[in-house]
Order: C-alpha cells, then sequence, then structure tokens
C-alpha cells in the first residue's frame, strides 16, 4: 500500500492515508516515529450515525464516530483507522488529524493545548480560548502580516518532563487553517480555502513555521461589548487553572497519574513563560487592530523585537 | 465551628493534584475541580501535612520553625486548618 511521510508535532509520521494538510518529510527514508495504518476492515456499527463514542485505557484509545470511522491509538506510536462503508478521505482525516492526534500526543507526555500558535520575534505566541472566540481568525490575520503560523487548533507544548529539555517549545502542526465563514469573508483568502464541515481550510502555501520555537506566552482571549482591549499579565495560580481550562479534550484523560503530570506540567509551564489574558471587542473589522495591539504590548512588555522581525504588510 | 484537640489526627487529603508555582503550591481537587494556592506558612504547613501527624505534633514543628509561642500558635491553627477541612483539603480523625 502506498504511504506518505509527514512532519507533524515534531513527529515523523508515516501514514497509509494521505494526508495534504501535514508537511511532507524532508528524509522520508528515515524510520518513522508514528505509523498510521488504514485498515481494510471494515468496524462493526455500535452507535448511531455521526454519535461518538470512545475510550480511554492505559497506552490505548479508541473512538467510533459512526458513518465515517473505528480509530485505534496505541503506545503513542501507531494509529489504525478502518473507515466506515462510504466514509469520505476528508471525513477520516479529520478525525484522525484531530482527535486520534490528540489522544496519540497525551499518550506521549505532551501538553496539547487547544488553540492556535505563531511565530513571533519574541518566541512562539499561543492563542486559547472558549471556542469560537477567534483564536484561528486572530492567527490567520497575523498570517497575513508574514508572521509564520507553528499550528491551529492543537497546539503541542514540549516540557522538561515530555522530552528532557530544558526549554519548553511549541511544535509545529499543521499548515492548514481552519476558519469561520464571517472571518473568512472578511480576510479575503482566495477560493484555493475548501468548505470542510463548518470551517473553511485555507492552505497557508509557504506561511508555515516547520520547526519548533520556544514558548514565549499563551494568551486566553476574552470577548467584550464594549471599549479598548485589555492586555493583563496574569500573577499567582489562576495561571494553572487557565493552562488545564484550555487542554485539548481533557477528557481523553482518565487516568490519575497523567492527570498528575499535567498538572505538574502546568505549573512548570506558567512558571517559564507569560500567561496573558487579552480581552477585545469580538468584531472581524477589528482584527487588523488587535493585531497591531497585540504587537505594541509584547514590545512594552518583552522588550524590542529581535532584529530578524516578519517584514509587514505596510512596510 | 470545630476546634481541633492536641490528640486528632490530620492527614492531607489525597484527592488533589498539586504543582510548584514562583513561591507557591498549586492544589487542584480532583473532584470538585477546585483551585488553591498555598504561600508562605500554608504552604510549610501544607508540606508538612504530607506525613500524617497529630495537632501537637504540628504545632511543635511550627514553633521550632517561627518566633511563635505553642500558644498562639494552636490559635493560629484553629482557623486555618478548620477552613482547609471545609473545603476537603485536610482529613481529620
Amino acid at each position: 500500500m502506498s504511504s506518505g511521510d509527514y512532519y507533524t508535532f515534531g513527529l515523523h509520521i508515516r501514514s497509509e492515508i494521505l494526508c495534504p494538510e501535514l508537511m511532507i518529510h524532508a528524509q522520508p527514508g528515515a524510520e518513522p516515529e508514528v505509523t498510521i495504518r488504514l485498515l481494510s476492515q471494515v468496524p462493526e456499527v455500535t452507535e448511531s450515525l455521526e454519535k461518538k463514542y470512545y475510550e480511554v485505557e492505559p497506552r490505548t484509545f479508541r473512538m467510533s464516530v459512526g458513518g465515517v470511522a473505528h480509530y485505534l491509538v496505541e503506545d503513542g506510536n501507531r494509529i489504525s483507522v478502518e473507515p466506515a462503508e462510504g466514509a469520505t478521505l476528508e471525513k477520516i482525516r479529520l478525525f484522525l488529524l484531530g482527535s486520534a492526534m490528540g489522544a496519540l500526543l497525551y499518550q506521549r507526555g505532551l501538553f496539547p493545548l487547544h488553540g492556535s500558535a505563531i511565530e513571533t520575534p519574541w518566541g512562539a505566541m499561543i492563542f486559547v480560548g472558549p471556542q469560537g472566540v477567534g483564536k484561528s481568525t486572530l492567527g490567520s490575520q497575523f498570517h497575513r502580516k508574514g508572521y509564520k503560523v507553528l499550528s491551529d487548533d492543537v497546539c503541542a507544548v514540549t516540557t522538561a518532563a515530555s522530552v528532557g529539555a530544558s526549554v519548553m517549545e511549541v511544535l509545529p502542526a499543521l499548515a492548514h487553517f481552519r476558519l469561520c465563514t464571517d472571518a473568512f469573508e472578511r480576510l479575503g483568502v482566495p477560493e484555493s480555502g475548501i468548505f470542510h464541515v463548518d470551517k473553511f481550510v485555507v492552505p497557508l502555501g509557504e506561511g508555515y513555521c516547520s520547526h519548533p520555537v520556544p514558548l514565549k506566552a499563551i494568551h486566553v482571549l476574552g470577548n467584550q461589548e464594549s471599549g479598548d482591549p485589555i492586555f493583563e499579565v496574569l500573577r499567582g495560580f489562576d495561571r494553572v487553572k487557565y493552562l488545564l481550562e484550555n487542554l485539548y479534550r481533557p477528557e481523553y484523560l482518565e487516568r490519575q497519574s497523567t492527570q498528575s503530570d499535567l498538572m505538574r506540567m502546568a505549573g512548570a509551564i506558567a512558571q517559564q513563560s507569560a500567561v496573558i489574558k487579552v480581552t477585545r471587542r469580538r468584531d472581524t473589522a477589528l482584527i487588523p487592530a488587535t493585531v497591531d495591539f497585540l504587537e505594541s504590548a509584547w514590545e512594552e512588555t518583552f522588550g524590542p523585537p529581535r532584529a530578524s522581525a516578519p517584514k509587514k504588510e505596510n512596510g | 465551628m470545630r476546634s481541633f484537640q492536641p490528640g486528632d489526627k490530620l492527614s492531607r487529603t489525597e484527592k488533589m493534584l498539586s504543582t510548584d508555582l514562583d513561591q507557591e503550591t498549586v492544589l487542584m481537587s480532583i473532584e470538585a475541580g477546585a483551585y488553591y494556592g498555598m504561600a508562605g506558612t500554608a504552604r510549610t504547613i501544607w508540606e508538612k501535612l504530607q506525613t500524617p501527624m497529630t495537632f501537637a505534633a504540628l504545632v511543635d514543628e511550627l514553633v521550632k520553625q517561627y518566633a511563635i509561642t505553642p500558644e498562639a500558635c494552636a490559635a493560629e491553627l484553629q482557623g486555618f486548618l478548620g477552613e482547609m477541612e471545609r473545603e476537603g483539603l485536610l482529613h481529620v480523625e
């Protein structure tokens, strides 16, 4: 069977399901760290159509998505996919690169946050917050302004515990963005994007970052009805709470030992990077202004950017 | 409110996740999902209670470490330990 070699979340993945959303791995000959197998046997349909069902055991994660596929994630290095009859590859990949990959990241001891991340001269900046708060939209506007995108939807943060390193890094993930329709129209992205469930998928072209970047700050986005945007660097134990609240699908973790690892990682991340509350009006017309606001706030908080600042649209 | 007696055996609840951040110990209750920050003396007491001990033994330990009389220490502890117990952080036998 044909397969593709990809690079995502800092991992070399060999997949029997071709994934145009992922970066192609530069040295496909090497032994992959993760393999994705496509099994021909059709899974038993145990749940009604579209109903999601999952099961977590130590080192094993199973998920059935009615009408799509059955996924099995094991030992942080193997994913098996049994597609349902008539399932489209696009839908199979949606859950493969979302839920199944999220479970794999937990198995590998990474800290997966639900949000988007960009590379800046100060380091990696992550945006988290509730569904629909505008994480992808903000990341996409930074991308338009010349910043490179590290991740959208799931941001994997390494910690000393997960890779034996002293610096925390955000691992580069996907080479596409998923945007809500209103933001899609506002940003004027050409038709190269395709409609994908409830969001548009926009290929990033050259605009993605292909190497891990040291983590600088995590921004918790919030909305307000009116007034100027607020940038508040958090102190105290609330930081740990915000990090844990924004984990990607924490329900995939049921074992207490893993929870206590995550708690320790949250403390370590809060210790080494800034946790910042950003509150602004949720108005697509104000997205460029929010980007300018954040650039100024970063300069004020972290000092002038390094010389290699990204090129800006208007000079 | 409960009044702790010298012979009361105190222990930390097991149903907590914890991490260190700056000068604080951050606790999260697995059941309630609530967060607590322990700094300064509170942190010292939390650390000491890792080993279950009587109220009297805890007073002794703290008197060795802080410039405080046993009477004043016992009085201060009543309030703090009571609060810990109400929040489900402390187990008393």
